[in-house]
């Protein structure tokens, strides 16, 4: 087990390399001189000119590269343009909210994309299984922004059920659930979808193996059946979608964090980005692909306890 | 036992007794909260509350009030004026203002090491010297007739140096020590600002129903950038306060209960297009003449903001100081038929694709502006006036981080820009300063009896010599036709109807300015 963990994360070192290049480069492409973002648009050449020279903005690409790559391995990810605080402590702010929001949509769609899955699968045919299976389809397609839109016009305004601006607090006070409510409900929405119609072909593939009938033949119930040898030797794949999952998961949060206000990694990443506040760009990057390596990893661990054959 | 029950009631009925606390919702946040470094509208928003100027701007932008300074007076030769500063004005940590932290406000502002991109705004400055605690001289190498206005923009704060240095880089950043009706309490960038009430605050200008304390207890600025959840969150009350509603909204907004929309009389922020007058396609006066005359902006004004805003023909508001009412009558206006009569008479010959041409140059002039809905509205819509005269308006959208640094360039024909402005002069020193080419003077503007107006404008030393020489310089710069103004948007802020009416303010499209007079209804 240790083994995997430590060839992973050397695997890991060239990707990260990878993103840090790729997320430099990107952001050198695009036009965009945040010397004189940070002027002002009244400022004049001389000022703008002045700015960019204190911001080593005059340095070639590679020089400007090597001095990020040579900070980074140093842990000092820079300071932002923008706020002028360091991008380390500007992360460090965003990630809570992120994994509050990441815990909060999957800790009620996982267990009911599970469910609606084993349900589809046990009636399989059904009206309930098409029911089921017409909700996924609408949770695959529907673009997130809008699941987000309609949320805040139906449990927002005309209801007045939730609010739907910014961060109440922590996500163990009342107002901090609260607030967190319907951004978790939109991002989970998209989530159930997949999850539900995945479960749904492995439970089936899993019903019609000898095992299952050896447990029906010596009489165990259906429910024990079904929950204790069928859904648990289907969660493999699906283990492995939702690890893929939350990965793009991170890409719905972008969206979502900008709707409602949500200060977590992804509307940072937007902010910066739009703002040419190229090393806090850089950091929000990298941090999401050390997310996306992360929840890889732990897919991975999770494999193996769910299935020892896999370690072999 | 009765002193038990007393004491107990006293203390539920503190308990239950809720703090004054509200929202503003804003789209953006600011880079910074030192006056000296940003010119961000979102900065000026929370210093005026968080910091105070010498001198202070009523509703009407005209009228010069006290600030910190309690009164005034400018030497015969307009090159020193003498503060004279209140006693009682504290910073929020409880130190005493004094004439030394004016002296140090001011220098900072104006010190190269700064790179201030304002410094010009506090005019030509020989010294500023503390006379005693509560006396500044400030003395100018050549007079400065808007200095006063200058000083009210939150550029001129007063700051602590203590504060600067202990802080360092992070002045701004992780906190401020004004002496403002409200104190820095908690910034986390692009999300939201908190500022509380400064206690001890008592030196609001008169023009304040309340000069002090502040009624709110704290203030919650929140970054909010979908103008949809703007909208939503004061109709659902989530919010008390926003400025920052679309147009299409503003009917809705009066008529949802718990919302009421205030406008102000006066529109201090101005749209317009203006022209790079040394390039081929707009070098030609007839052609910018043409073009003011083919755009109708009252229909503008009605189809794109539901009549909000006030059609502009005038390169700042006819209400602002200093504007010369003799323009009243010559400003261009709609009349499409007399735009292609000049075209004609010009030499312009309309090709047969539609579009004008002559001696071999197309008139199809590139125009760059800035991506979102507002730019893309107003450009097409002009850009539609203009096929009408046979003037193919090439548009070209940049987001406003790639903008900024596009309209520093001489590639273009045309461009598209907004600004806030507290005067006449402001606005022309600003953009008509030949020096100040390529930007922001960005019509390549170079005139030499501009200048020399503008100085004149700059050192008058009466009100009429001021009025005088920049209504000179408007009537120049309208005759050329360097801008084809759009209109002039006035402040209107969506408020609860929880909290008493508030005044909207036009300073640097600050619209609450220090927040004095936000206060629940009783």
């Amino acid at each position: 087990m240790i083994d995997q963990i430590l060839k992973r994360l050397l695997i890991s070192i060239p990707v990260l390399f990878g993103v840090l290049l790729l997320g430099f480069g990107l952001l050198i492409l695009v036009p965009g001189d945040p010397a004189i973002v940070m002027a002002g648009p009244t400022a004049t050449p001389e000022v703008v000119a002045a700015i960019r020279e204190e911001m080593g903005l005059d340095d070639p690409v590679l020089v400007q590269f090597g001095k990020y790559l040579g900070r980074v391995l140093q842990g000092d990810l820079g300071r932002s343009l923008i706020s002028n605080k360091t991008v380390v402590s500007e992360l460090a702010a965003a990630i809570g909210p992120t994994a509050e929001l990441m815990f909060a949509c999957l800790i009620w769609s996982v267990p009911l994309g599970i469910g609606l899955g084993t349900l589809a699968a046990v009636w399989r045919g059904s009206i309930l299984d098409r029911a089921i299976m017409a909700i996924s389809v609408a949770g695959v397609s529907l673009p997130i922004f809008f699941i987000c839109l309609m949320m805040i016009q139906f449990l927002g305004v005309q209801w007045r059920l939730l609010p739907f601006i910014g961060r109440g607090g922590p996500l163990w006070t009342i107002d901090g659930l609260r607030h967190i409510a319907l951004p978790a409900l939109s991002l989970g929405a998209i989530f159930i979808g997949p999850v539900a119609r995945i479960t749904r072909s492995s439970v089936l593939e899993v019903l019609k193996l000898d095992h299952v009938r050896t447990a029906r033949a010596k009489g165990l119930s259906e429910r024990r059946v079904i929950l204790g040898h069928g859904l648990r030797n289907a969660l493999i794949p699906v283990v492995t979608l939702i690890g893929l999952q939350v990965g793009y998961l991170l890409g719905g949060a972008v969206v979502t964090e900008s709707i409602f206000s949500f200060p977590g990694i992804g509307r940072l990443a937007v902010g910066a980005i739009l703002s040419s506040d190229f090393p806090l760009a850089q950091g929000t990057i990298l941090i999401l692909a050390v997310g996306f390596i992360l929840i890889n990893m732990i897919v991975d661990i999770l494999y193996v306890l769910l299935d020892p054959r896999v370690q072999a | 036992m009765r002193r038990l029950l007393t004491s107990t009631a006293i203390v539920l009925t503190a308990g239950l007794a809720q703090a004054a606390e509200i929202t503003i919702l804003r789209e953006v946040d600011s880079n910074n909260y030192d006056p000296h470094k940003t010119t961000s509208r979102a900065a000026s928003e929370v210093l005026f509350m968080m910091g105070d100027t010498l001198v202070s701007l009523a509703p009407d932008m005209q009228t010069i009030d006290t600030g910190v300074a309690e009164s005034w007076t400018m030497s015969e030769d307009g090159t020193i004026y003498t503060f004279k500063l209140r006693e009682d004005v504290q910073f929020c940590d409880g130190k005493k203002m004094t004439a030394e932290d004016v002296v140090y406000s001011v220098n900072r502002w104006i010190d190269p090491e700064t790179k201030s991109p304002v410094a010009w705004r506090a005019g030509e400055v020989e010294s500023v010297t503390a006379i005693d605690d509560y006396t500044v001289e400030y003395k100018l190498t050549a007079p400065f007739s808007e200095l006063l206005y200058q000083l009210t923009q939150s550029f001129g704060t007063i700051i602590d140096k203590d504060n600067v240095e202990a802080l360092g880089e992070d002045f701004g950043i992780t906190g401020f020590n004004g002496t403002g009706p409200f104190c820095w309490a908690e910034w986390t960038p692009r999300d939201k600002m908190v500022i509380t009430k400064h206690e001890a605050y008592a030196w609001g200008a008169g023009f304040h129903v309340n000069t002090g304390p502040a009624s709110m207890d704290s203030i919650t600025w929140q970054i909010v950038p979908e103008e949809n959840t703007r909208t939503v969150g004061v109709i659902t009350g989530q919010t008390q306060v926003t400025q920052y509603v679309p147009y299409i909204a503003l009917e809705q907004l009066k008529a949802s209960p718990g919302v009421e929309v205030v406008q102000s009389d006066l529109a201090f922020w101005t749209y317009y297009m203006g022209f790079k007058i040394d390039k081929e396609t707009v070098s030609d006066p007839a052609v910018r003449r043409a073009v003011n005359l083919a755009v109708d902006q009252e229909a503008m004004s009605e189809d794109l903001f539901f009549g909000a805003v006030k059609p502009a023909y005038s390169y700042v508001s006819q209400e602002a100081l200093d504007w010369n009412v003799g323009l009243d009558d010559k400003l261009l206006t709609y009349d499409p038929a007399k735009a292609n009569q000049i075209l004609d008479e010009a030499g312009w010959v309309m090709g047969d694709d539609g579009v004008r041409s002559k001696d071999g140059v197309r008139l199809a002039p590139v125009a760059y502006v800035f991506a979102g809905s507002t730019w893309a509205k107003i450009s097409e819509s002009v850009q539609a006036y203009l096929r009408e005269i046979g003037v193919d308006m090439q548009i070209q959208a940049f987001d406003a981080t790639v903008a900024w640094g596009k309209l520093a360039t001489q590639e273009f024909d045309m461009y598209g820009m907004s600004f806030p402005y507290v005067s006449s002069g402001d606005a022309l020193n600003l953009y008509f300063r030949s020096q100040n080419a390529p930007s922001p003077n960005r019509m390549n503007w170079i005139d030499d009896k501009t200048d020399a107006l503008l100085l004149a404008g700059a050192t008058a030393t009466t009100d009429t010599d001021r009025a005088q020489a920049y209504g000179e310089v408007l009537e120049l710069v309208h005759d050329a036709a360097v801008w084809l103004p759009l209109y002039h948007e006035p402040m209107v802020i969506a408020q609860s109807t929880e909290l008493e009416t508030v005044v909207p303010h036009n300073i640097y499209g600050a619209g609450l300015y220090k927040g004095l007079d936000l206060k629940f209804k009783e």
